[in-house]
């Protein structure tokens, strides 16, 4: 490394991730093996049980568990993570070394998560996620919690210097803040009698404690918004009664109480129900968004936490839903896509639900940070009057044709002038939006059915994900389509950074670390 | 016509009217054929001589069932050798027809690219999303002087692919995508 290189902030010379981290990867090693091996022979393993066969299993769980942890350890002094004035880089492998990079002009944010074990052990995982396609991220794991802190700031603010030439003006004052913004630094810099306050919300809400508070998510609306929730209930009602039915059936017609086959049958069902509840449970506990200079950063989760910050410029599609019961205390539910984060990685955990269940004010706030104005008057009013009226009554582009009457009554487009607003469903209604400066390209298909009845389905993509509209007539598909390809083809030049549109509530452009100092 | 969608084929400069279709139902006809070139015919003699050896297959597979129906007297063995002489027929006879529907027109700021006689597609690529153009020629295509151009964008539903174009049409092209897509380069 050149001397000149350690001028630059945002450098962390080479590494390795914390001590403990072979512990928690071998241990997950053996794990495996041993539920592999006890699901394969688990009959015979109770059959044949005696205390010497025991011992010996156990002498070689023992065995498997010293090994695997030896290999995880070599591999763990083999893995070291390095930030430098290219980006992220690590390197890793035992024989082959392989070293991946993420380049710091292409880092899209840094998300830390802190899985059960891990979090037990204050430890945490960071993220590097990667403007492309899925699986574009590199993960540093693991290091202790408030390492991830400065680590994530760190890459940040290399991140960000990649980005300063073009940014504009204002990223100067940004960047003035300099190396002084460090976690520590700024904690210490406080009186002391806010500190322990400081210290217990830090912790409650891991480390999202600063910038404007967007949406808070209490313990009792999530609740509340899951009992709610229709299709939830149903699912959870569906399985109750498989659930019932096969044991019924099992006690009614089998010979000698639940058999095996039952216990099989019921499986998916005892797996599944307490997952999807969990899943639910667990993307919207404790949620707390608040804007800071780097984005929307929201921290949710009660095993296992996160953290992550979606930049508004990132956001291709934002779609909003409300499902029967949620109308009266008008709760919506938000999610983005963003490039590069993966939407299949735990659906609804992921970054991408940017409000879990929020209220009239925080989706205007949500929306506020992180939408794209829509070129209306009141772009907050005419979001929700599109979510929440009957899509038929919807002024715009639908289907005409009378056996498509279910498309008919559900499904409405609705070009507004920045935007393209998809309104679907009647007893949950969603509306996907997709900023029109963000469409990739247009692409219209028509099926035998499609050309009898003289409509056709048009689908508009964007980076990471595409809306499909089904049954339109031909002539709105024509108004659409070339309107779409024109915005595909003239939006977001790269040279014309200062006309693209951005949200309502810009970043706040002055770091916490500013003030301390 | 004028109610096929002539943008896609047309001039993508003209504005076009935004007030909500007219409660009238388009005639069935191919969408987005207007204006669009063809892909070379040539690609149909080339298509043929690819599927001559899955033909062969197919016949002998039909061959094959009709045999087994006749030494274990099975009826219903001649229906199933009936399916490959479909499949077999319907690649023979619609091959032509399918390399005409094939269109692709490079206007001034996007590609369009149709194909399709019965599930219909048309594909609108912006020069300045294409992220990678590839030409590429099997040793067929090579025969008769074809290469096909395929080209991907960040949405993979906007990723478009033209089989069957001269070999100095799909040069041009690329040349095409690679100087305009500099051009009008534009972010995520």
């Amino acid at each position: 490394m050149n001397p000149a290189d350690t001028q630059i902030d945002g450098i962390v010379a080479p590494r390795r991730t914390h001590p403990l981290t072979p512990l928690l990867t071998g241990w997950r090693v053996l794990a495996g093996i041993v539920a592999v091996v006890s699901i394969q022979n688990i009959a015979q393993l109770v059959e044949e049980f005696s205390v010497r066969r025991a011992l010996i299993a156990l002498a070689v769980l023992v065995g498997v568990l010293v090994l695997s942890i030896l290999v995880s350890a070599l591999s763990w002094w083999r893995t070291t993570y390095e930030v430098d004035e290219d980006g992220v880089t690590l390197r890793s492998g035992l024989l082959t070394l392989t070293r991946r990079s993420a380049p710091r002009d292409r880092i899209d944010s840094v998300s830390i998560e802190r899985p059960l074990v891990p979090r037990i052990l204050g430890l945490a995982k960071v993220r590097v996620e990667v403007a492309g396609g899925s699986d574009s991220h590199l993960d540093i794991a693991y290091v202790a919690s408030g390492d991830a802190e400065t680590l994530r700031r760190e890459i940040l603010r290399a991140a960000q210097q990649a980005q300063a030439p073009e940014a504009g003006p204002d990223s100067a004052e940004l960047h003035s803040a300099g190396p002084g913004t460090g976690a520590p630094e700024e904690a210490a810099a406080r009186s002391p009698r806010s500190l322990d306050v400081d210290a217990v919300r830090s912790f409650a809400y891991d480390g999202v404690t600063d910038g404007e508070e967007i949406a808070t998510v209490p313990t009792s609306r999530l609740l509340h918004s899951l009992l709610r929730d229709l299709g939830l209930l149903i699912g959870l009602a569906v399985t109750i009664v498989w659930a019932v039915a096969v044991i019924g059936a099992d006690l009614l017609f089998g010979d000698e109480g639940l058999s095996v086959g039952a216990l099989a049958g019921l499986l998916p069902a005892l797996l599944l129900a307490p997952q999807m509840l969990f899943r639910r449970v667990e993307s919207g506990w404790g949620f707390v968004a608040r804007l800071t200079e780097r984005g929307l950063r929201m921290r949710r989760g009660l095993l296992n936490t996160r953290t992550d910050a979606i930049a508004p410029g990132r956001i291709q599609k934002i779609a909003l839903s409300q499902t029967l019961l949620w109308r009266g205390p008008d709760w919506v539910a938000a999610r983005a896509t963003v490039a590069g984060i993966g939407e299949e990685i735990g659906e609804t955990n992921s970054a991408g639900s940017v409000l879990p269940v929020g209220t009239r004010e925080e989706l205007g706030r949500t929306l506020d940070c992180l939408m794209t104005p829509l070129g209306t008057d009141d772009d907050l009013a005419a979001a929700r009057a599109l979510l929440t009226s009957p899509a038929r009554s919807l002024a715009g582009h639908r289907a005409v044709h009378p056996l498509l009457w279910i498309k008919r009554r559900t499904q409405a487009v609705v070009l507004l002038p920045h935007a393209i607003a998809v309104r679907r469903g009647i007893i949950t209604h969603s509306l996907e939006i997709i900023p029109r400066e963000r469409i990739q390209g247009v692409f219209v298909t028509q099926g035998l059915l499609g050309r009898a009845l003289g409509a056709a389905d048009l689908s508009i993509a964007v980076a990471g994900a595409s809306v499909l509209v089904e049954g339109l007539p031909l002539a709105s598909i024509e108004a659409l389509a070339s309107e779409l390809a024109v915005d595909a083809a003239c939006g977001r030049r790269y040279g014309e950074q200062e006309t693209w549109l951005r949200p309502r509530r810009g970043l706040p452009q002055e770091p916490a670390g500013a003030v301390a100092a | 016509m004028s109610t096929i969608p002539d943008p896609l084929g047309g001039d993508a400069a003209a504005p076009a009217p935004a007030a909500p279709a007219p409660d009238t139902p388009a005639p069935a006809v191919r969408l987005g054929a207007e204006g669009l070139k063809p892909v070379s015919p040539r690609l149909i003699p080339a298509r043929r001589l690819a599927a001559a050896i899955p033909c062969a297959i197919l016949l002998a597979a039909a061959v094959g069932c009709v045999v087994v129906g006749v030494l274990a007297d099975l009826w219903w063995m001649h229906l199933i050798a009936l399916l490959p002489l479909v499949i077999a027929a319907q690649w023979i006879l619609l091959t032509g027809r399918r390399v005409r529907a094939i269109g692709y027109l490079d206007r001034e700021d996007d590609l369009v690219v149709a194909k399709g006689l019965m599930l219909r597609s048309v594909t609108v690529t912006p020069y300045g999303r294409v992220q990678s153009v590839e030409v590429s020629e099997g040793p067929i295509q090579r025969r008769f002087g074809l290469a096909s151009l395929s080209l991907s964008t960040a949405a993979t539903a906007a990723d478009a692919d033209i089989p069957g174009l001269p070999r100095e049409e799909a040069e041009r092209l690329r040349a095409l995508l690679a100087a305009r897509g500099i051009d009008r380069m534009q972010s995520l």
